[in-house]
């Protein structure tokens, strides 16, 4: 069953293994038909599209919950919703056979928003992201498991936009993951404050979606990945 | 604009301690409530949230229509230092309202070396710190726990404390404060209203005074509302007390991340320095059938995937076999596994044993106390050299390799013959393993032995007793540091200096508040944490208030001395510590009362003790 669960702001500094722990639990809670490993210590099989950087929220998450035996979509969604913590929002639930894709490799990409306080450091920011855009490069620190890497980040992001909301501004971005990873956004944050040439700005980061490339190559969510 | 709060939680190691939102910690809105509580837990969210007893009690409380509590810990030094920069006070994790918004802030006294941070979490939230200086619209600041067996030590800050098991008196204080409120009365009347309740003791309504030598003169009520006795709190019958059937699941991994099941409180063994095996007499066990019931509701409602079995002796638990067997024929199709810790060495544990570590084979625990038949004879630790080693043999036989060895140095009448006895220990234990032939034992052995320093605590048998100084403790870990240098065998010790302020405090009497005071003054807090444990202002502090620590940890106290804690009836008399005390002299043993009453005291409040009548 593949599940896309909002995993909400107050929740954003939960690691990834401590998300995985807290949702298997919730499984358990739920009585759902899920599959245990084998082994000394069994655990309910569960795999995540792609960890969401700590500190991030994460508004259409993707897992993938496989099933000892069928179970209807909606009543899924309703079961494991009731089992759940209130930051952690199940918004739906669709059924897939055995043999699609492991979502990790469809990982394509993710739609990236930033929302930043207004102020002077924010007007600064949204002022450097048209020539970030139209730049070729931008060496930023990126960590990787390495180490610290200098990387141009200007090709992982696709698309960029930057609009006035009601408490500063609206910073939305596609990031497409490449060979060498992805990016995680304090990281694209932090590379518009140096070139705005400020120290930092408040803001809060959301993943508002995961994509997956169709076959025609367009992006599209994750969790509409078409089964053939 | 992102909230102040928000913004420092970007700055914090593990945000994840201030933010909440847990399973089962959705309560009703703050603002509804009559009358609200905020349940403090003087140490950081790993270890509040590990805690049973806030467990139980929050949801007492949640459970009452007209109530709200909320769950409050002390922030680690960069939030703390963050909050005050920013001028955020300390907040409840639930709705993030601020400690002096509620009607009741109270304290679980656990550990003395955490009452640092109670001055530290009433400062941070906004309330006067001293009882004194409290105005009309404060909280009532209450404390309950363990350490409230001796409060003197924090009688200038806590309103009134709660004596005993938390189930009932902490519904009536509640209670007493919400008519107190409705009815509009002074601060200075809900107290007295409080004194009144039995098991609670409101610190200002009595008066102490000191003889020259600066022992306790005399100790009087000066109100009529206050009793002179004060007699703790016994819920009779564990079965027909509250216990929560859904408990908070943080994120985040606490230090006891799994279900307790309290299967019975107190101990009927009866060692001699044990605080816990006094004041939580008489034993009372939960029946199979309550513990079944629970169980199955805990493990629905949280999900987790092990059931710790607790008490302070789990293996005297009188139908432990059936309990187990029942458990896990229940859920282990549900792959929910089940762990005994406490267990004694001479408990008859086999079966029992078999059944819980079925999967992995971690560390055996054996806590023999003293190293000589003689001394574990004078603190009453009825377990012989002969059922240490058997264990042992068998722990390696059963494919263990890994045994952690507990011990106390510095107990009354030790000898240089029960230091070498520590050590001698250690070796049979090394000759256990080697005597398993090498195919059949577990590779690695691992022989952990843990020396504490002795603590002499209120309503036991050493209570008069005097704790080594820190010269003779240094130099006694040396000496054992010198004789455990073996292979396979890894020594642990305490930092004397502060098992001197745990004994300072744990014995100390109403003149220590200033030293506490001056103490938090000085920027002592989180004095648990060795990494911040600060020696030299405690030191600082004693002399600024011109009292010696020795004086409180380092002296035999006389038999006719009147203590701090006298006013207090746990239920076993102090004549029955004194036998106890001239006994332990004698290397005397006092036999488990099961096989028959000793006369504690307890028997004199009819019906309470099942084992005396």
């Amino acid at each position: 069953m593949i599940v896309v669960f909002e995993k909400g702001l107050v929740l954003r500094h939960i690691g990834h293994l401590d998300l995985m722990r807290s949702i298997q639990r919730a499984l358990r809670r739920s009585g759902l038909p899920v599959r245990y490993s084998n082994g000394f210590n069994p655990h309910i099989q569960l795999s995540f599209a792609s960890p969401l950087s700590v500190g991030v929220a994460g508004m259409r998450e993707v897992m993938d919950i496989p099933l000892e035996s069928e179970c209807d979509e909606a009543e899924f969604t309703q079961t494991l919703a009731r089992a759940m913590p209130a930051p952690l929002k199940v918004r739906r639930a669709r059924a897939v056979p055995d043999t699609f894709p492991t979502l990790m490799a469809l990982v394509a990409g993710s739609n990236i928003r930033m929302e930043l306080d207004a102020g002077q450091a924010a007007d600064a920011v949204a002022a450097a992201l048209p020539p970030f855009m139209a730049s070729d490069d931008c060496v930023a620190l990126r960590k990787t498991k390495s180490g610290e890497n200098s990387t141009n980040i200007r090709p992982f992001v696709t698309q960029a936009s930057v609009e006035p909301s009601g408490t500063g501004y609206t910073l939305r971005c596609v990031i497409a993951n490449r060979a060498e990873g992805s990016l995680k956004p304090s990281v694209l944050m932090k590379a518009l404050c140096d070139l705005a040439g400020v120290e930092a700005v408040p803001y809060l980061a959301y993943r508002d979606a995961i994509l997956a490339r169709a076959g025609d190559g367009a992006l599209i969510a994750l969790e509409e990945y078409p089964y053939v | 604009m992102i909230d102040r709060i928000e913004q420092l939680l970007e700055r914090v190691e593990k945000p994840a301690r201030y933010t909440g939102g847990e399973m089962n910690t959705e309560v009703k809105p703050i603002a509804q409530a009559e009358v609200s509580f905020a349940f403090c837990f003087p140490d950081t969210y790993e270890v509040a949230m590990s805690h049973l007893g806030m467990k139980i009690l929050y949801d007492i409380l949640n459970a009452l229509p007209y109530a709200v509590c909320e769950r409050v810990c002390m922030p680690w030094i960069d939030m703390l230092e963050g909050m005050r920069r920013e001028n955020i006070p300390l907040f409840s994790l639930e709705s993030r309202t601020a400690l002096n918004r509620f009607d009741i802030v109270g304290f679980t006294l656990q550990y003395e070396m955490s009452y640092t941070n109670i001055l530290e979490m009433l400062s941070l939230g906004g309330i006067p710190v001293k009882s004194a200086a409290r105005v009309e619209s404060d909280p009532i600041v209450v404390a309950g726990g363990p350490c409230a067996y001796n409060p003197e030590p924090l009688h200038a800050f806590i309103d009134a404390f709660m004596l005993g098991d938390g189930e009932e008196v902490i519904v009536k204080v509640t209670d007493a404060v919400h008519d107190g409120r409705k009815q509009g009365l002074a601060r200075l009347e809900i107290l007295r209203r409080l004194a009144g309740i039995p098991g609670v003791y409101v610190p200002a309504f009595y008066s102490a005074r000191y003889h020259g030598d600066g022992t306790l003169q005399s100790f009087d009520p000066i109100d009529a509302a206050a009793p002179a006795t004060v007699t703790k709190c016994c819920v009779a019958d564990l079965d027909a007390a509250a216990y929560p059937g859904a408990i908070p699941v943080p994120y985040t991994q606490i230090v006891h991340d799994r279900i307790m099941l309290e299967i019975m409180r107190g101990c009927t063994r009866g060692c001699r320095f044990c605080q816990a095996g006094m004041l939580y007499r008489p034993v009372r066990e939960r029946s199979v059938d309550r513990l079944l019931q629970l169980a199955e509701q805990l493990v629905d409602s949280t999900g987790y995937e092990e059931i710790s079995l607790s008490s302070l002796s789990s293996g005297d638990y009188s139908k432990l076999s059936e309990l187990c067997q029942k458990l896990m024929e229940r859920f282990a199709s549900r792959r929910v596994s089940i762990s005994l810790p406490s267990l004694r060495i001479d408990s008859v544990v086999g079966d029992s044993l078999a059944q819980t570590q079925k999967v992995k084979k971690t560390s055996l625990t054996f806590a023999p106390e003293a190293g000589t038949q003689r001394l574990r004879d004078v603190i009453n630790k009825g377990v012989t050299q002969t059922d240490l080693l058997s264990r042992l043999r068998e722990a390696f036989e059963g494919g263990w390799n890994s045994v952690k060895l507990y011990f106390m140095i510095g107990l009354p009448t030790e000898t240089q013959a029960d230091l070498e006895g520590i050590a001698h220990l250690a070796r049979e234990a090394v000759n256990a393993y080697y005597a398993v032939p090498k195919g059949q034992r577990a590779k690695g052995l691992r022989v952990t032995c843990s020396a504490s320093v002795f603590v002499p605590k209120p309503f036991t048998p050493f209570q008069w007793n005097a704790q080594d100084t820190m010269e003779t403790v240094r130099a006694k870990q040396a000496e054992l540091r010198r004789m455990l240098n073996l292979r396979g065998v890894t020594f642990h010790w305490h930092d004397p200096s502060v098992s001197l302020l745990e004994a300072c405090f744990a014995v100390g009497d109403r003149r220590l508040a200033d030293v506490l005071y001056r103490a938090w003054e000085l920027g002592c807090r989180l004095d648990g944490w060795s990494d911040q444990f600060r020696y030299d202002l405690w030191m600082r502090a004693f002399a600024d208030c011109n009292l010696d620590p020795a004086f409180y940890a380092n002296r035999e106290r006389g038999a006719q001395e009147l203590l701090p804690w006298d006013f207090i009836d746990i239920g076993v008399t102090k004549a029955y510590l004194r036998l106890e005390a001239e006994r332990a002299l004698r290397a005397e043993t006092t036999p488990d009362c099961r096989e028959g009453c000793n006369g504690c005291g307890i028997e004199r409040i009819e019906g309470l003790c099942t084992i005396c009548g």
